[in-house]
């Protein structure tokens, strides 16, 4: 190297000056941080982007496919004709991080576990619900069934049937066989063993750094713990392509793992960085310390992104996220005490209690609402109009279902035969809360106002911005007449969407006070179905239910994209991965 | 003074109980459901809302939470940090030395930078030099930390490609991971520059510092400004005194004057507002360490306020009330160095 090369590099090095990162190396820079490593605890896409690449679950989603699957820690599966045992064969020979080989007892300590500790905020209840016959973990359950504070001997006998239960539910023939006991029929059980707190943990490390111990003789101890304060929050021993280096609360360093049982990853070192600000994820990328920086929404792609050199952006018109959201009417919010009823009467200043239980009323504010304006304005063209509260990539959703679209003078129709008229005679006044950040919810409210009080002057719509944790009381209190929010996949299956908008015991169905037997019927025979053409048809039949009826409205989905170097290969959309795309997919050019 | 200090020191305890008493308390207003939202972080979540209440005792009386708590306190256990994932005292001890060394780099610079231009533009005053630092220090003062900052990245960072943001570059900062994973690095104090020393890894304090050039500058810049003006005006009002012009007239050089005599007494109020900064920065710099990417104090307490989380909001005011009050100490000893006739005694 010649004397003035020397100093130059030097002087490079001194400064800083910018070096893309290595090709065996990925950085992605985003924004939200892991929550846990816990695959029992974690139920957000921070977190599930960590485990999905460090763990693995019996099988998984085929690339970018919803409807297909690949074997990864089992080699087939095979259903009982009842529809309530899953037996699945185990792949041999595969390892753990740890060096610990993989068997039946990890499959059947990681599911027991998942049942065992089930804590509120995680998403244990779904895996209970087919396996154990409850949504909640044993103490809640208790109390439900017997009160806050039961006779001892009950509290005993209850206990001791539900570990029953989670003991019966998963058993091992042999080290490499595994059988799941179903309560009953449950089509989406196969779909739920794909989402990450099904992961295979290393039950014989686990055990050894003091997690639950796999028997009876400690179970109580673990019901309903917070695992964030155990040691798997912070350690992790999957059997992933990649295995776990550090993760200090905020960034995660993960290297490939070379005893994988798969095909060797291209990529050998992997940084996940939180960097809050977005200004600065940009001018990572442009200057190539970033590989890989997610975007917040479309405006800022169009504006700062798209034409930038190096950088590739992914985008595809067929792509849409595992999300559902809508405008919801509440038909039963708290009559008492309740700030955002005004008056809490018909008598302009106000509305009553049963204001959407008028239908007429629910298809008003259906037709005043612009979804062209979101999809244009707010996701600048890309955009996907619902025609039901499923994702489209969903079996069953049905796109020929009409939609409500803006029509103000179908709008006025309604609002004067709602209430025999009384109530275009003496007017109204609600407000609609949206959380304080969150610009969708906002500008749906806000258009809601604007349309609905140009119908009538009497008719008047406070928009309110709060902090979350304002939100969440005022929807806990059922207090909100009107609200705007949404669902994302727990496991690529309708039901996951179906019950909890439609039905009257679902979550968003009881929170609006849906009270309809036929959508009932509806929602439960499309539940135990196995033929997907068939449940197809029968979700066809709520979508269109859903039209007729409104208990809500679903409001458009803006289109996903990728933002990477133009030197990474190998990115995919896969909805249900939290991270799109594996990183043992990408390789760097 | 020792003994002024310890009096001093002895009251923080009862300083600490009643900050405490006042958060946990302030925090009760909140119904349970409010307070939940650092559990809830999506609809799902919000769907088993009444469990998670339970679960984490939100609706436990005022009396109960307090006490569960002390009694955690007083053992040595903070409590658990929901925005940071970890428990609280951890959450200081690994995001204290991320301000810290900021406030290394940053905070003496910008003392003796600014008492430097203050003092000089108090002794040139109304002249050409005067104008332009009291018009730069009013520019720096106004200019929001988010605006120099971003502009700072977007610029140095992101067109010239000089220095870097977070901690380290991204390669390092794996590399330095593996081996610590591996036993071949060790974090003894969390400060990067000096860690690199003791590792013998001069290329990690190299980077590190790197690292602390932008968010520096943009601190030395702006708090800087302050200063600057509160030594001009207090420099001024020692020039008119009468012991300057008594100086004066006994035929000292005008340079014993201004930096023997004026410039001593006029640090007194740059000093209690430069222990203030030291707190502020110390306690992390919210806007600077978001646009820069450095995971410190302010960070964590910033998305501990906003999403109540009772722990954290807890832990860190009861370090800012230690850290406030050891300043304060500091402050009030440095007065007795600067001006001997304060005494304490």
């Amino acid at each position: 190297m010649k004397r003035w090369q020397k100093i130059t590099l030097a002087a490079g090095l001194l400064l800083g000056l910018a070096f893309a990162t290595p090709k065996d190396t990925f950085v992605h820079m985003t924004f939200g941080e892991v929550d846990t490593l816990d695959p029992a605890q974690a139920y957000d896409t921070a977190s599930g982007y960590i485990l999905e690449n460090i763990y693995e679950t019996l099988y998984t989603y085929k690339k970018d496919s919803l409807t297909q699957f690949e074997p990864a820690l089992a080699v087939s599966y095979s259903i009982s004709d009842d529809g309530k045992t899953y037996t699945f064969q185990l792949r041999k020979g595969v390892k753990f991080h740890s060096g610990n080989p993989m068997t039946c007892k990890d499959v059947e300590y990681s599911i027991e576990r998942l049942l065992v500790t089930n804590p509120g905020d995680s998403a244990g209840w779904f895996y209970a619900e087919s396996l154990v016959g409850y949504d909640v973990n044993a103490k809640a359950a208790a109390e439900e069934a017997l009160g806050e504070n039961p006779d001892a001997k009950k509290l005993e006998a209850f206990l001791d049937d539900y570990w029953q239960k989670i003991d019966q539910s998963v058993e091992c023939d042999g080290l490499y066989t595994v059988k799941f006991h179903l309560v009953r029929p449950d089509a989406s059980f196969f779909a739920k063993l794909m989402y990450t707190a099904s992961s295979v943990i290393d039950s014989k490390w686990a055990i050894q750094n003091g997690e639950w111990s796999g028997t009876k003789k400690d179970w109580k101890d673990w019901i309903g713990r917070d695992l964030r304060q155990g040691f798997l929050h912070a350690h992790a021993s999957g059997t992933g392509a990649y295995k776990l280096i550090k993760w200090d609360g905020k960034n995660v360093v993960a290297q490939a793992f070379d005893g994988y049982w798969g095909k060797k990853p291209a990529i050998k070192n992997v940084l996940i960085q939180v960097v809050d600000e977005q200004a600065t994820r940009i001018e990572a990328l442009k200057r190539g310390d970033a590989d890989r920086v997610t975007i917040n929404d479309w405006a800022t792609l169009e504006s700062q992104i798209r034409g930038l050199p190096g950088v590739k952006i992914w985008e595809d018109k067929a792509w849409a996220p595992a999300v559902a959201s809508a405008i919801f009417f509440n038909q039963k919010p708290a009559a008492e005490d309740n700030p955002y009823l005004g008056s809490g009467q018909l008598d302009g200043k106000g509305v009553p209690a049963n204001f959407f239980q008028d239908v007429n009323v629910r298809k008003a504010f259906a037709y005043a609402f612009n979804q062209d304006a979101i999809v244009d304005d707010l996701y600048l063209g890309h955009g996907v109009k619902l025609t039901m509260a499923l994702p489209p990539s969903f079996l069953g959703y049905d796109p020929n279902i009409p939609i409500y679209n803006l029509d103000l003078d179908k709008s006025e129709e309604y609002f004067k035969k709602a209430f025999g008229g009384e109530l275009w005679k003496k007017g109204f006044e609600l407000t609609i809360l949206y959380n304080e950040g969150n610009t969708v919810r906002q500008t749906i409210a806000e258009i809601l106002k604007q349309n609905i009080e140009e119908i009538n002057p009497k008719f008047k719509i406070n928009v309110q911005g709060v902090q979350w944790p304002d939100f969440i009381r005022a929807v806990s209190k059922r207090q909100l007449p009107v609200f705007v929010l949404g669902w994302g996949a727990d496991y690529a299956d309708p039901d996951n969407f179906i019950y909890t908008y439609y039905h009257s015991r679902g979550y968003y169905g009881n929170k609006i006070g849906i009270n309809d037997a036929e959508l009932d019927k509806l929602v439960e025979e499309g539940r135990t179905l196995t033929d997907p053409k068939k449940r197809a048809q029968v979700y066809s039949k709520v979508g269109r239910r859903g039209y007729e009826t409104v208990p809500f409205v679903p409001y458009p989905l803006p289109s996903p994209f990728i933002v990477t170097r133009d030197n990474v290969t190998g990115v995919y959309y896969n909805a249900m991965r939290s991270g799109d795309f594996l990183w043992k997919d990408v390789v760097k050019k | 003074m020792l003994t002024y200090a310890i009096r001093r020191l002895l009251q923080l305890p009862i300083v600490l109980f009643v900050v405490s008493v006042v958060i946990v308390g302030l925090l009760q207003f909140l119904p349970p459901s409010s307070r939940a939202a650092a559990y809830v972080k999506s609809e799902q979540q919000l769907a088993h809302l009444d469990e998670i209440i339970k679960q984490y005792n939100l609706d436990a009386p005022f009396y109960v939470q307090y006490w569960t708590w002390l009694k955690n306190a007083l053992h040595g256990n903070l409590g658990f940090s929901r925005v940071d994932k970890k428990p609280v005292l951890e959450s200081i001890a690994t995001r204290l030395p991320v301000s810290a060394e900021l406030v290394l780099y940053a905070f003496l610079p910008t003392l003796l930078f600014s008492i430097w231009l203050g003092t000089l533009a108090a002794i040139h005053r109304d002249k050409f030099l005067d104008q332009l630092i009291r018009v730069m220090a009013v520019i720096f003062w106004s200019l929001p930390t988010f605006v120099l900052g971003i502009a700072l990245v977007a610029v140095v960072y992101g067109y010239f490609k000089l220095f870097g943001i977070g901690r380290l570059p991204p390669e390092l900062y794996i590399q330095l991971s593996q081996q610590e994973a591996a036993g071949q690095f060790h974090f003894y104090t969390g400060l990067l520059t000096l860690d690199g020393l003791l590792n013998g890894r001069l290329d990690v304090t190299l980077a590190a510092l790197k690292h602390l050039v932008l968010p520096t500058i943009t601190l030395v810049l702006v708090l800087g400004a302050q200063i600057v003006r509160v030594m001009r005006s207090s420099m001024l009002d020692e020039l008119g005194k009468d012991y300057v012009r008594t100086a004066r007239a006994k035929g000292l050089p005008e340079k014993v004057v201004y930096y023997k005599h004026a410039r001593r007494n006029a640090l007194i109020p740059v000093i209690t507002l430069a222990g203030l900064m030291f707190a502020f920065m110390l306690n992390g710099v919210v806007i600077t360490e978001t646009i820069f990417n450095l995971p410190g104090l302010g960070q964590w307490a910033a998305n501990a306020a906003l999403q109540l989380d009772q722990p954290s909001i807890l832990g860190f005011a009861l370090f800012t009330a230690f850290i406030v009050a050891l300043a304060n100490i500091a402050v009030d000893l440095l007065y007795a160095l600067v001006d001997p006739r304060i005494r304490y005694e």
